[in-house]
This record gives C-alpha cells, sequence and structure tokens, in this order.
C-alpha cells in the first residue's frame, strides 16, 4: 500500500509559465481604415440608467425608444414625413412674428407648440407632468395622416432594432470560435507557420501571414490576402494529412480554403456556400480533409464535404433538452470521423452523420448530472482531439467541463472559471507524453485570458501511459489583455489617449497559441485578435522545475509596478512605437481620404430655384408638372438618368382659332403674310420667282437638323464645342457655294440667324413659321414692339400646337440656354435627353 | 475598504466559486478507467429556461452585467455603495489570485470579511462560502501556512454556515488526506457523521452519504493493511487474534457503508472496486457478482464503461465460461466500440468455431479502427489483418469484408490510406505501414496508394515480408474486385 493513496483532483503542482514581457504588444501595425466604435449602452438605455432589478436578471433594461424615434425623425425629415410636410410647409409658421389677418385662416404657429414641448423636456422626471392640451390636441390631429411610414410600423421596426441591439450588447455570441488561426508548418522543427485573421475596415479581408516564431515572432512577407463581402467572424482552422484546411465563416456565406503545408504555397479558395439564416458554427474536420461542420440559426446542422456536398444531419429549431429561445447551435467533430456532436444552449448530443435520424446519445445536459446552477447554459463546445482522442471542453458562462465521449453526461473535469463575460474562445496546446495540456479561455467583451493546464492520460492503448483521472494542473493563471498594456504606455495626449484607450479596449475577437521549443527553451506564443482588427502576442516562458511557492512570492513584489513597456524589451518597446505612430498616422489621414472617397452629392437645392420647383398657376398644367417632378426626384434619387418622359402627355388641343394652316385660302395666307409684315415676298413665292431660294432654305434645314443632333449628344461638356464645328463643317455637304450674299435686312439672311440663336433646338418648326420667331428679325421688318410678343406666341403656337404656353413671369426668366449652363455636368443628360417639346416656352 | 487603485471603472466582481472545493474529489491511484468523479445521478428533470420570453433579457443569465454595460461612477457615489466596493473587492482577490499573489490576495480577503456583515445575498454562492474557498485556495498555496492555520481556519467556517457544515468537513478530509493524514481525516469524518442540526442534516443528505462513503473507504484501507499484516504473519507461521479481530470490525464497519452508496445511482468506482475486494476475500462470490452486475446493467445508472470493465475481470478472474464473457464484452462494444477491451474481444471471437461470432469478431475490429485513437494502433491492424487475410485465404465469406466495407469505404481511404500517411507511417513505424499495407492491399487492390507506396519502400529494402505481400496481394487481386463491387456489375 503506498503512503498516499490520495491525490487532489485539482491543485497539483502544474508547469510555471511565466509572462516574458509586462503586457500583450502588438504583432502587426494596425489595422488601417476607420474603425467605427461600438454601440455603448448609453446610446439606447433611458436616460443611460440600469435599473437594479435587471442586475438580478430578473427584469429587463428601460430602452429609450422615444429618443431613437426622435432621432429618426430628426435625422431623416424626408424619409418621416416627406410629402406631407411639404405639402404642409406653407400651413406651418415657424417664425416668432405675429401672423396676418388673411394668412391666420390657413396657418398654425409652430413656436409655441415647440417651447411647450421643450418645457416637457426640461421637467422630465417630475411626477405631476401634465400633457398641456396643445400638445395632446396636435399630437391627436396629425398622429394618423402626418407620418410617411404609418407609425404603429416604424415604431414596430424601431422597437424590434433596438431589442436586437440591446441583446447583442448584453451577449454577442455571433464571434463564438474565434476569428484567428493558426496553421502549423508541415514538419514540427520549422519555425515558420501561418497565422490567419481577418483584417480591413469591415473585417472583410482574410489574411494568411507567414509568421517566423521565437521569443519575439515577426511576420514575414507579404501576406495573402482575400476580400470577402462580408464580415468575418469565425475563422477555423485543422491540419489533415500534412495540409492545413481553414473554414472561414461570416454571416451568410461560408468559405474553406486549403493550405498546402509548404511555406509560401499560396492558399487555395476551395469552396462557398450561402445560408439564407445566418450561420452559428463552423468546425473544420481533423480527420478527414475537406470536410467541415456548418450549423445555422434555424437550427439545421449539415456535414459539408467539399467533394460531396452538403448534407443536412438535423433540422430542429427547438433545443435539445429543454426550451430555450436563443438560436445558437454549434457542431464540432468527435473521435469517430463519422461522428458530430451537435450542440444548443442546453447541451450536447452525438450524431451518426451515417444515420442521424437513428443513431444519436446525450452526451451533455445542462442540468443535475453535471452539476449544473440554474441558468446555466452551454457557451462554447470544443473538441480536445490532440490532447485525448475522446475528450471535449464545454465551456458555460459560470464552469468549464470536460467530457469524455465514452462516459456521457457525467463530466469528467469541471472547474468553475469565475470569468466576468462568458469565454466565447478556447484553444487547446497539447502537451508532451507526462505533460499538461494548456487550455486558453477567452471572453469577448472583458477581454479576459485564463490560462489552465490539465492532464488527462494519454489513453492511446499501446502507449500505455499512466492511469490517473483527468485534473486541473496548478492554479489558473490570468494573462495579459489587449487592454492592459495602456498603462505601460508613454503618457499621450488626451484626445490621443482617448483614442487608444478606445481602440485598445475593443472586444477580443479569436485567440490562438503556439509552442515553440527552441533547444531547451519552451516557450508558449499566444496571439489575440480585437475586434478593430488588431494581433497582439504575448510569450510565456516555461520555467522548469522551480518550486511554485518561491515565485509566488517573487511575484507579489514585482507585480504592482506599472514600469514603462520601453524599459521592458528593446525589441517590443520599438513595435510598440511604430504601432502608436502607424495608428496616430491613420487617424490623421482618415478625415481626408472619406472627404476625398466619398461620393459626389448634388445639392438639389442649388439646382432649381423654388420658382422652378413651385407649381405653374395655369390651369391644367398642374398634374403635368407635378409628374415632371416626381420623375425628376425619382431620378435623383436613383442617381440615374433622366430618360424620355414616357408617356409624352397628349397635347391638349389649340385653341380655336389660331392655326393659319387653317385657311389655305389665298386671301387668308396673303393677310397672314401680310399682317407678318411679309407681304412681298409672299408675292414673289406666289409668282414662283424664289425657287432657288427655297432650295437653299430647304437644304438649310437639313443641316439644321443635323447640327441640333450633335448638339444634343455632347450638349454639355466642354469638347462639345470643338465637336460641334467640326461636324458642322463636315455635315455642310453638298454644294458648299455661299449663294447669293447676304444683306442685313434681306430675308435671305434668316435661317442663317435662327440657327445661331437656336442653336440646339429638336424642334423644327414649319419654315414658314420659322423666320418669324426671332426678335431681330421681327423688329427688322418692323413690327412694334409690343405686338412681337404676340406674335411669337401666336406663331409658336401654330408651330409646334403646344398649347401649354404659360404667361411669361413678369421678373427675369433665364433664357434657356443661360439656364442649362448653371446645371452641373452630371445633370447634362437630364437636357440632352429632354424633350423639345418644352423649348418654346423656355425660349427667352 | 481596500485600497482601490482603480477607482471609478471596472466595477464587475468575480464572481462565485473558488476554485477549490467541490472539485477536490480524492481519487485513489488505478482502476481501467479513472473517471474518478464521484457523483450522484439524478433525473435531470427538464426546467424551464430562466427569461425565456423577455427579449430584454439577456440570452444567457449572466451572474452580474457585464463590466461594459456600467457606466463609471463618481467616486462618492463608489465610497457609499457597500455591494459596489464589495464586489471590487471581490475582483481585486480574483485577480490577485489567478496571478498568483496569494500574499495579496490575503489581505484582500481580510477587508473582505466585512462584507458578512450585510449577508442577504440570494445568490447562488454567498460571502460566506466564497470566504471559505478563496481562503482554502489561498492557505493552499501560501507559502508560510501551515496544516495547524489551515486546520483552524477550516473549523471557523464550519462554523460560519451550517448551511454546508457537511461540505466543508468533507472538503476538510479530503485535504488531510492529500497530505497523508488519514487518521485526522477519519476522526474528522467520524465526527462529522454524527452531526446533528435539524433539518440541516437532512436537507445536507448527499453529503452525508458521502461522508459515510468515505469513512468506509478509509475502513477498508485499514483492512487491508491489517489483511497484508496477517498475510505476512501466517507467512511467519503465527497468529495475532487482536489483529484478526480488529480486521473484522474494520470489513463490517466498510461493508456497511460501501454497500449503502453503491445502491443509489451514480459513478461509484472506487466504492464498488473496494465492496467487491471485500466479498471476494471473504468469498461471497455471488454478493459481488450481483453488485457488479446491478452496478453495470441498472439503467438508473450512468452508462459507465468501467462497470462492465469490472465485471468482465471479475468474471475472468473467476473463471467464467468464455460464453458469458464474451455476452459483457459485447455490451461493452455497444456501448464504446473504441475501448481498449476490444482487441481481447476479437482475439477471442476470432478463435470461435462459430461462424457468428468470427463475424462479429470482424465487426468489432472495423468499428474499432473506426476511431481516430486507434488510428496508429499496430495490435488492431495487425488483428484485422490477420482476420482478413484468414478470410481471403479461406475463401469462405468474403461477403463479410463486403459488408463492413460499404459503409467505410468513402471515408476509410482518405482516413486510413492516404499517401501522406503511407510516407508517415513508414518512416515513424514499419510494421505498422506493414499491416495496413495488408489491409489497403485487400480492399482497395493492389493500385492502392498506401499499398504501392508501402510494398515499393519495403521491395527496395530487400525486405523479405513485403515482397511475400505483393504476391499474395497480387494474387487475391479477384477478391478486391469482389469486395468493391466491380465484378458483380460485370456479372
Amino acid at each position: 500500500q503506498a503512503e498516499t493513496p490520495f491525490v487532489a483532483r485539482r491543485g497539483g503542482a502544474g508547469e510555471s509559465w511565466e509572462p516574458a514581457g509586462v503586457a500583450a504588444a502588438p504583432f502587426l501595425p494596425p489595422n488601417a481604415g476607420c474603425w467605427v466604435p461600438s454601440l455603448m449602452p448609453q446610446d439606447i438605455l433611458y436616460r443611460g440608467v440600469l435599473r437594479r432589478k435587471l442586475r438580478s436578471g430578473k427584469s429587463g433594461a428601460a430602452l429609450d425608444f422615444t429618443k431613437q424615434l426622435g432621432h429618426f425623425f430628426v435625422d431623416h425629415p424626408e424619409d418621416a414625413f416627406g410629402s406631407l410636410g411639404q405639402l404642409l410647409h406653407k400651413n406651418f409658421y415657424l417664425g416668432n412674428a405675429k401672423l396676418r389677418r388673411q394668412a391666420r385662416d390657413t396657418t398654425i404657429r409652430m413656436t409655441p407648440l415647440v417651447e411647450e414641448i421643450n418645457r416637457l423636456e426640461a421637467r422630465h422626471g417630475c411626477p405631476q407632468q401634465h400633457l398641456t392640451s396643445r400638445v395632446r390636441w396636435f399630437s391627436h390631429l396629425c398622429r394618423d395622416w402626418l407620418f410617411e411610414v404609418p407609425l404603429d410600423l416604424l415604431a414596430d421596426c424601431v422597437h424590434d432594432e433596438l431589442v436586437l441591439q440591446w441583446a447583442s450588447l448584453l451577449f454577442d455570441d455571433s464571434s463564438t470560435g474565434g476569428a484567428l488561426a493558426w496553421l502549423p508548418p508541415e514538419d514540427a522543427g520549422a519555425r515558420t507557420g501561418r497565422l490567419v485573421y481577418p483584417r480591413g475596415p469591415a473585417m472583410n479581408q482574410l489574411y494568411f501571414q507567414d509568421v517566423v516564431l521565437g521569443e519575439v515572432p515577426r511576420a514575414r512577407g507579404s501576406p495573402a490576402q482575400f476580400e470577402l463581402n462580408g464580415r468575418i467572424r469565425q475563422v477555423a482552422a485543422a491540419q489533415v494529412d500534412g495540409e492545413g484546411f481553414v473554414g472561414v465563416r461570416s454571416d451568410y456565406h461560408c468559405g474553406v480554403w486549403r493550405v498546402r503545408g509548404r511555406t509560401g504555397a499560396a492558399p487555395a479558395p476551395l469552396q462557398v456556400i450561402r445560408t439564407s439564416v445566418p450561420a452559428s458554427c463552423l468546425t473544420v474536420s481533423p480527420h478527414l480533409p475537406g470536410e467541415l461542420a456548418v450549423c445555422t440559426q434555424s437550427g439545421a446542422v449539415y456535414l459539408w464535404s467539399v467533394e460531396t456536398g452538403l448534407q443536412q444531419l438535423r433540422q430542429d429549431p427547438q433545443t435539445m433538452f429543454f426550451r430555450d429561445h436563443s438560436p445558437w447551435r454549434w457542431s464540432d467533430f468527435t473521435a469517430h470521423p463519422r461522428v458530430l456532436s451537435c450542440a444548443d444552449r442546453t447541451g450536447l448530443q452525438c450524431l451518426d452523420t451515417r444515420a442521424p435520424g437513428r443513431c444519436h446519445f446525450d452526451f451533455f445536459k445542462v442540468g443535475e448530472e453535471a452539476g449544473c446552477q440554474q441558468g446555466e447554459r452551454v457557451v462554447l463546445p470544443l473538441y480536445l482531439g490532440r490532447p485525448h482522442p475522446s475528450q471535449h471542453l464545454v465551456a458555460t458562462q459560470f464552469a468549464v467541463y470536460v467530457m469524455d465521449e465514452r462516459l456521457p453526461l457525467v463530466p469528467v473535469l469541471k472547474w468553475a472559471h469565475m470569468m466576468q463575460d462568458p469565454p466565447l474562445f478556447a484553444h487547446v496546446v497539447p502537451g508532451g507524453p507526462g505533460r499538461s495540456h494548456k487550455l486558453l479561455l477567452g471572453a469577448s467583451h472583458t477581454q479576459e485570458l485564463l490560462l489552465l493546464q490539465y492532464t488527462a492520460l494519454s489513453l492511446h492503448p499501446s502507449a500505455g501511459g499512466s492511469k490517473s483521472a483527468c485534473q486541473l494542473a496548478g492554479p489558473p493563471q490570468k494573462l495579459h489583455s489587449i487592454s492592459g498594456c495602456l498603462q505601460h504606455l508613454p503618457q499621450q495626449l488626451p484626445h490621443r489617449h482617448q483614442l487608444l484607450q478606445q481602440r485598445l479596449g475593443a472586444p477580443a475577437a479569436g485567440l490562438t497559441a503556439v509552442l515553440h521549443a527552441q533547444g531547451q527553451r519552451e516557450s508558449l506564443l499566444v496571439f489575440q485578435l480585437s475586434e478593430a482588427g488588431d494581433v497582439f502576442y504575448q510569450t510565456l516562458r516555461h520555467e522548469a522545475a522551480q518550486p511554485s511557492t518561491a515565485d509566488g512570492e517573487h511575484k507579489d513584489e514585482a507585480a504592482p509596478s506599472a514600469s514603462p513597456v520601453v524599459e521592458a524589451l528593446p525589441a517590443v518597446a520599438l513595435r510598440y512605437r511604430r504601432w502608436l505612430k502607424a495608428l496616430f498616422r491613420d487617424q490623421q489621414e482618415l478625415p481626408q481620404q472619406a472627404a476625398g472617397r466619398a461620393p459626389p452629392t448634388i445639392s438639389q437645392k442649388r439646382l432649381f430655384t423654388r420658382q422652378d420647383l413651385g407649381p405653374p398657376a395655369g390651369p391644367g398644367t398642374g398634374t403635368l408638372h407635378a409628374w415632371a417632378r416626381q420623375q425628376l426626384r425619382r431620378a435623383m434619387r436613383e442617381r440615374g438618368r433622366v430618360r424620355r418622359w414616357h408617356p409624352a402627355p397628349a397635347p391638349p388641343p389649340p385653341p380655336q382659332p389660331v392655326d393659319p394652316a387653317a385657311w389655305p385660302d389665298a386671301l387668308s395666307t396673303r393677310l397672314t403674310a401680310a399682317w407678318a409684315g411679309d407681304w412681298s415676298h409672299w408675292w414673289e413665292e406666289r409668282l414662283g420667282l424664289n425657287m432657288a431660294q427655297r432650295q437653299r432654305a430647304l437644304r438649310e434645314r437639313r443641316r439644321r437638323q443635323k447640327r441640333a443632333r450633335g448638339h444634343r449628344s455632347l450638349s454639355a461638356s466642354f469638347t462639345s464645342s470643338v465637336t460641334y464645328q467640326s461636324e458642322l463643317s463636315e455635315l455642310s455637304d453638298g454644294p458648299p457655294g455661299p449663294g447669293p450674299p447676304l444683306s442685313p435686312g434681306h430675308p435671305d439672311a434668316l435661317p442663317q440667324v435662327l440657327a445661331e440663336v437656336w442653336g440646339g433646338s429638336p424642334h423644327h418648326p414649319p419654315p414658314s413659321a420659322e423666320p418669324l420667331l426671332s426678335s431681330q428679325t421681327l423688329r427688322s421688318r418692323g413690327i412694334p414692339k409690343e405686338r412681337r410678343k404676340t406674335l411669337r406666341d401666336y406663331l409658336a403656337v401654330c408651330a409646334d400646337g403646344a398649347p401649354e404656353t404659360p404667361p411669361e413671369p413678369p421678373g427675369s426668366q433665364p433664357c434657356s440656354q443661360g439656364g442649362q449652363l448653371c446645371i452641373p455636368s452630371s445633370q447634362s443628360q437630364l437636357s440632352g435627353s429632354q424633350p423639345r417639346r418644352k423649348r418654346p416656352r423656355m425660349g427667352f | 475598504m481596500p485600497p482601490c487603485r482603480r477607482v471609478g471603472g471596472h466595477v464587475g466582481a468575480a464572481r462565485a466559486a473558488a476554485p477549490v472545493a467541490a472539485a477536490v474529489t480524492a481519487a485513489r491511484r488505478g482502476g481501467p478507467f479513472p473517471w474518478a468523479m464521484d457523483g450522484f445521478v439524478g433525473r435531470a428533470a427538464p426546467r424551464p429556461a430562466a427569461q425565456a420570453g423577455s427579449a430584454l433579457l439577456p440570452a444567457l443569465h449572466l451572474p452580474l452585467l457585464p463590466p461594459h454595460l456600467y457606466r463609471p461612477a463618481t467616486s462618492h457615489e463608489y465610497k457609499l455603495n457597500f455591494r459596489k466596493s464589495k464586489e471590487a473587492c471581490l475582483s481585486y482577490i480574483q485577480d490577485a489570485m489567478l496571478q498568483k499573489q496569494w500574499k495579496r490576495a490575503a489581505e484582500f480577503l481580510t477587508f473582505y470579511i466585512e462584507s458578512l456583515e450585510k449577508d442577504f445575498s440570494t445568490e447562488y454562492v454567498g460571502p460566506s462560502e466564497m470566504i471559505w474557498r478563496i481562503g482554502t485556495e489561498i492557505l493552499c498555496h501560501h507559502s508560510h501556512s501551515s496544516m495547524k492555520e489551515f486546520n483552524s481556519f477550516i473549523e471557523q467556517m464550519k462554523t460560519l454556515g451550517v448551511k454546508r457544515y457537511l461540505k466543508v468537513c468533507l472538503e476538510h478530509a479530503f485535504h488531510l488526506l492529500c497530505n497523508g493524514r488519514t487518521d485526522e481525516a477519519y476522526q474528522n469524518l467520524s465526527l462529522a457523521e454524527s452531526w446533528r442540526f435539524g433539518e440541516q442534516t437532512t436537507a445536507q443528505d448527499k453529503e452525508l452519504k458521502l461522508i459515510q462513503a468515505y469513512r468506509g473507504l478509509l475502513d477498508y484501507y485499514s483492512w487491508s493493511k491489517q489483511k497484508n499484516v496477517l498475510l505476512e504473519y501466517e507467512r511467519g507461521g503465527f497468529e495475532d487474534l487482536s489483529v484478526e479481530q480488529e480486521m473484522h470490525s474494520s470489513f463490517r464497519k466498510a461493508a456497511v457503508n460501501l454497500k449503502e452508496i453503491i445502491q443509489i445511482p451514480g459513478v461509484w468506482d472506487l466504492f464498488v472496486k473496494c465492496y467487491v475486494d471485500l466479498l471476494e476475500f471473504y468469498g461471497d462470490h455471488d454478493e459481488a457478482r450481483q453488485v457488479l452486475s446491478e452496478y453495470a446493467y441498472n439503467s438508473k445508472f450512468p452508462a459507465n464503461p468501467n462497470a462492465h470493465v469490472y465485471l468482465y475481470q471479475f468474471l475472468k478472474r473467476h473463471g467464467e465460461p468464455k460464453k458469458s464473457l464474451i455476452s459483457v464484452l459485447k455490451i461493452l462494444h455497444d456501448i464504446v466500440p473504441s475501448h481498449e477491451l476490444m482487441i481481447d474481444f476479437n482475439i477471442m471471437l476470432q478463435k470461435s468455431k462459430k461462424r457468428k461470432k468470427r463475424r462479429l469478431g470482424l465487426e468489432v475490429i472495423f468499428a474499432a479502427l473506426d476511431y481516430a485513437g486507434w488510428k496508429e494502433n499496430v495490435k488492431a491492424w495487425s488483428c484485422l489483418a490477420r482476420q482478413v487475410k484468414q478470410i481471403i485465404i479461406s475463401e469462405k465469406h468474403p461477403d463479410w469484408i463486403k459488408q463492413e466495407w460499404n459503409s467505410r469505404k468513402d471515408w476509410w481511404p482518405t482516413f486510413h490510406f492516404s499517401r501522406y500517411l503511407a510516407k508517415r507511417n513508414w518512416q515513424e513505424n514499419e510494421s505498422l505501414a506493414y499491416e495496413k499495407a495488408v489491409v489497403a492491399g485487400i480492399l482497395l487492390g493492389k493500385d492502392c496508394k498506401y499499398f504501392k507506396y508501402v510494398s515499393h519502400q519495403g521491395c527496395k529494402d530487400q525486405k523479405k515480408r513485403f515482397r511475400t505481400l505483393k504476391k499474395f496481394v497480387n494474387k487475391h487481386s479477384s477478391v478486391y474486385l469482389r469486395i468493391s463491387g466491380l465484378s458483380d456489375s460485370s456479372v
């Protein structure tokens, strides 16, 4: 009989791993690009107060719903009240002055109402709080119709979103598993491995970085890089047959990459799957190449093989052992390559993929067998295949359990981890025979990082290892968190300090560790990823054969001193300096970059004056005007081009007795011509004297048509004028003979002048009317000024049959050309493709 | 108040359960499957989710609100809030303990004792329990602590909380046992057993049972010591009646207590083994067998492979017929196909004359090799190679192989017979490579990568057995066609 037949389940002597530095150090330069700080509870909580009850978990938090809704109204007034707001614009008066008598009937003063509301705000929290009648009256009156989106619907959406945000603030399980993975080299002796991590402003770029191990690891070469279309939530990796398989999970996509063992070999993407419901888990098989397990939040579990595709193993929206509302599911591999473990918050089951319906057994249950406490839920399962083929880790928010597949339901080891945040990341580093295995647990928000050591007998049937129970070795140990290095950094300016605090305090997003042996010296390198995309590392040195009590005392004295990191290790200090420099540089560049990169915006206010947009007073034109406006607005919203206004509104019938063509008899035409002061011309024509002139006029018209086409397509750009010229010269075909010399005042000069004035007019008035429209010509004809306009109107109506000539505003109506010039280039299409019909109206 | 260095921020506290206690279950070395997590198993009653329905509550019940949700309070508020400072103190203790600064942790703990003043907490682990757990942990690691201090601390803790009096006693006994103070531990246990405190005694029924069981265990140890002494004497040729009497009384005390605990559903490997040992010594084989089969087959007990192993070993010791051994192992195979006894089982079945049993043998060894832990087990591979070879040579029942192979042919080639593994196995373990090559050659034909690589390497090294292997596979290549179903389609 041995003297001490008893050994403690935990607390035995573990290996001594001492941190080499006083804080975690940056491994890579800071993740460039704007990092948006995460939501704070104050943003959505009612007055920032957390109710007492919430802490005891008995009642919910008070979310500030009204504030959020208010923010929406203020930030997006167009979306909230767009149309009615504009319609009622005139009826709301915001000034302080008294309203005039006639306005009082149609307009209400908003100022007292706003004051009323402000007063309410100020009296917030006062028990004797009465809504004033005016506010109530207004709200009753407006509630049903004022909002663009029905208020109930909008409120539902805002409320749902708030609840979601709050839930993810309390506990966000989307990053379970962590987005940092290590791929060891093919031969164990090599010092180069590969780190896989997400990066980029949206954490949507996947990087494969070669890393040379050492006391201070360093990156070698430039990383292989893939851009994905989604934030990377999880990166899982496993080594099978000397090849690394990397699974990447984003919300709706999962992908798998293969990395050959040799360093320098490019990672090859193999396959991508898309899910309609967010995926919650992706694990890579350590047994068979190209096999993965995928779970979605709808409760489906799939075995995904790169060769054979997806196999659904289970589809059950309900949880397994008792009802829990969390849609989170997890799946991992077990000692048998065809058996998968499936987890939800209530426990784990093992499924045989060959007959998933029939063959399954309960593996872990939140309940009495495992000695769980009330409210305990599974947070992270992990297959501990490398240290022991049949052991699993199950982490809850209170404890970690080591389970053995061969003895389901009863934990082999249990330990209350005391972490403030549930552990979402875990990594196991197997120790060799006779040594302890290292287990790292990491939490997200608090960045806690714990190192546990445990021994499990190597149950290799042939190995014949010593048979002892699974036990914890040594007390658990806390490792440096990323934010812990803040106190060791040199003093910063306040705004930089704040930036640094925010950056370093970002929740953790992943963790991995590598055991590195160099001769006799062993070190454990722990890499951490933050949600801001920064990768930090720390080194733990193995101190063999040192009594644990002695170093305990040693630590007592050394610990509280916060020595600047600069003095600790020159290499680390240099890294810090570079990292800080790069971070601040990035931050400074950011606003400029943002300004340069922003898409050009067009202010709508500048495009049209109010008068332009105001509805014309003319009867019958209102609908067309509104419709056109709508078209314009839509085009601008969609940033598309204004297309042909289609269907073109049918032109209303012309006013009755205006068409001279309706009176084709000789007398009428003669009278018309006489009225226009062109009687002699008419007479010459009648006698057939000016055939040659007419031919020329015809040719001139064709030329003008062509020119107009050219102008249309290039109307806005500067180069258009050049093209215009060349086109013009090219198109002036036929006999280039200049014809009879033109004398001012002679009717022959007319077409030429018209062409200049009318530039790009696509409309072609009848030849007879054409010459009559220029004011110059009219003047030259001696038509009195007061009659010119009447004539023009009259003729324009005859010309295009468009009756909608509005009365000219008394003020300065910009001429069509001038009006176009102030449209920015991006709007050029608008004028280019606009129907020409309106031209005459805007003519001068 | 503890000296708060970080006043303002980080008010989140350590949570329940210092790491000591509860898990310090003493376990004796040995046993085929040292789970050694003794524990009761009750029916897990489905409990409704604690906060199902209300979406505003955390998806997970967290003991305290995550610290990042707190707003930093002003220092004035902070000082006034006793509860908060309690939590802060606890977090400092935790911090110190996790960094192995036991001295600092002990200092903080002395401040924390104040929290007992207003202990109205309804939390899972209250302050008094916290103090007990943290204190034990610190005393276990502190360099200046002694056994005497530890004992006095525990005595105080016992008076501090009657609600867990027996738990503290049990842990104390464990601590003494781990330090080799068996007698003190025994005294403690018997004292605890006689503790009566009204309703509290019945409330701690489970702990009481465990205390009795461990006392029984210690009785068993003294019995086995006395037994050894007596055996020495017998060898010397003289008798000692007093020792014998003492031994018998130890037996009686141990047997009563051990028998009681193993009737409650749970994992009691240690107690069952001791009890069976006692019974066997006094020749009560029927009772022993009864106990073991109850432990193995009672459905209220969790499926424990060790129970079957004990039964098997017991039967084997007593020369039971092969049939009953096989039936025990058959059940073990059903529960844990990857158990190491499966090799013995396979050998036993291979020797059998019955066709059905040999068929089962093939099934057993195939199933064992499915598991990742058996991948490099030379013994298992040689068992499989031998049986497969036998079947091929005798040309009887190649359909057995076919049936087993059917469910595995889509993944065994990549799992066991990849080129990478061929290379590695050849480098690391030649005989493993040989056995696997035999199986690969038969199952996958002579064009299989694994077989090709290994036989090529073997022939290159002028090794005889690889040449005969090559010949053998070439000769029986028709079998491969039949197994893989290639010939079926042609017929």
